[in-house]
């Protein structure tokens, strides 16, 4: 009966403290001061149906593909400042450049190129949410195709 | 109802002197002649005696004008401000319980909105935030494909070979290729 009665001012409290984090972490992520970019390139193939298990946790995004075995084949990151650029060897003699360029809602945007040698591949800007990734795949590389993971946190 | 329960009914009224002349009449002529109701009119009158005989003897003692005083001087007094506050607060916090459900509803409603900010991609948030999003995209004449696949909620760019290729082995092409 006692907690009959106060549960409802202990839900609203505890729902005012929820609304007042989220202000507060709200105001902490309007001015990170970076962003951390980590690159994984994946080598997509048929020949097999191998999985790498350092993949493991990319299981579910990668299987969307559709192809029979992924190969982990070199994972990077840097920490990149807002309009800041940063450019990562991806292998194939191709160079994916990154460059920052606004945290809003809780998303990071970034420009992404990718060329290989001196020619310009693809450009695209995106939005992804913040700790989350995106894929871009097709260059094809030793058989197979290349799959880049694009990852961004900001700090 | 026999006319002995009636006028035992009317009896304390009659006693009081809240029955009309005429009611008063017949009642008192009834206890002349009946005897029953004649020891039940003993019986009230001798239980009102006693009751008013207690309140008597205990508000005699009971001192009004100091009393009196005292709520005046609390009514005067400026009480201080963390007074006022706590006042504010009782009010506020000892409201009905149904005052509560609208606020408790709405602010339980934000917090689980906001859920997607502590936990991405748990089943409340609604997924607004959990794909990622192409603005512009250039493939310098190249095809290109953009794929979301909502299970894992990956967003996938795919760039298609060109007609020339770009195979570095020379393998077979629709190895190259997506399939989705």
């Amino acid at each position: 009966m006692k907690l009959a009665k106060i549960a409802p001012r202990l839900a609203l409290l505890f729902s005012l403290s929820l609304v007042a984090q989220q202000d507060f972490t709200g105001a902490a992520e309007k001015n990170p001061q970076s962003v951390q970019v980590t690159i994984r390139s994946i080598l997509a193939e048929n020949k097999n149906d191998e999985f790498d298990a350092k993949l493991k946790g990319m299981e579910q995004q990668l299987k969307s593909l559709k192809y029979r075995s992924y190969r982990s084949l070199k994972d990077d990151t840097k920490s990149v400042p807002w309009q800041g650029t940063q450019s990562f060897d991806i292998p194939g003699g191709r160079i994916l450049t990154v460059a920052p360029q606004e945290f809003q809602d809780n998303r990071v945007s970034l420009k992404v190129r990718l060329t290989q040698g001196d020619t310009p591949v693809v450009d695209t800007t995106v939005k992804i949410p913040n700790k989350g990734n995106f894929i871009l795949g097709g260059p094809p590389h030793e058989g197979g195709v290349l799959v880049l993971s694009i990852s961004a946190a900001a700090q | 109802m026999t006319n002995c329960e009636n006028m035992r009914e009317s009896m304390g009224r009659w006693l009081d002197g809240e029955l009309s002349p005429s009611e008063s009449a017949a009642v008192q002529a009834h206890v002349a002649t009946c005897a029953g109701c004649a020891e039940a009119r003993r019986q009230l009158e001798s239980l009102q005696r006693a009751l008013t005989g207690v309140l008597v003897a205990d508000a005699a003692p009971i001192e009004f004008i100091p009393f009196w005083r005292e709520v005046q001087r609390r009514i005067n007094s400026k009480r201080p401000w963390y007074e006022d506050i706590s006042q504010w607060a009782r009010e506020v916090f000892t409201a009905p319980r149904v005052a509560w459900g609208v606020p408790v509803v709405i602010v339980v409603l934000l917090a689980v909105f906001s859920l997607d900010s502590y936990f991405p991609g748990n089943p409340f948030g609604g997924g607004r935030n959990s794909f990622a999003s192409v603005e512009s995209i250039d493939a310098h004449g190249r095809s290109v494909a953009l794929l979301r696949e909502n299970e894992s909620k990956t967003t996938v760019i795919w760039l298609y070979q060109n007609e020339e290729g770009e195979n570095e082995t020379g393998e077979d092409r629709s190895q190259a290729g997506p399939t989705f």
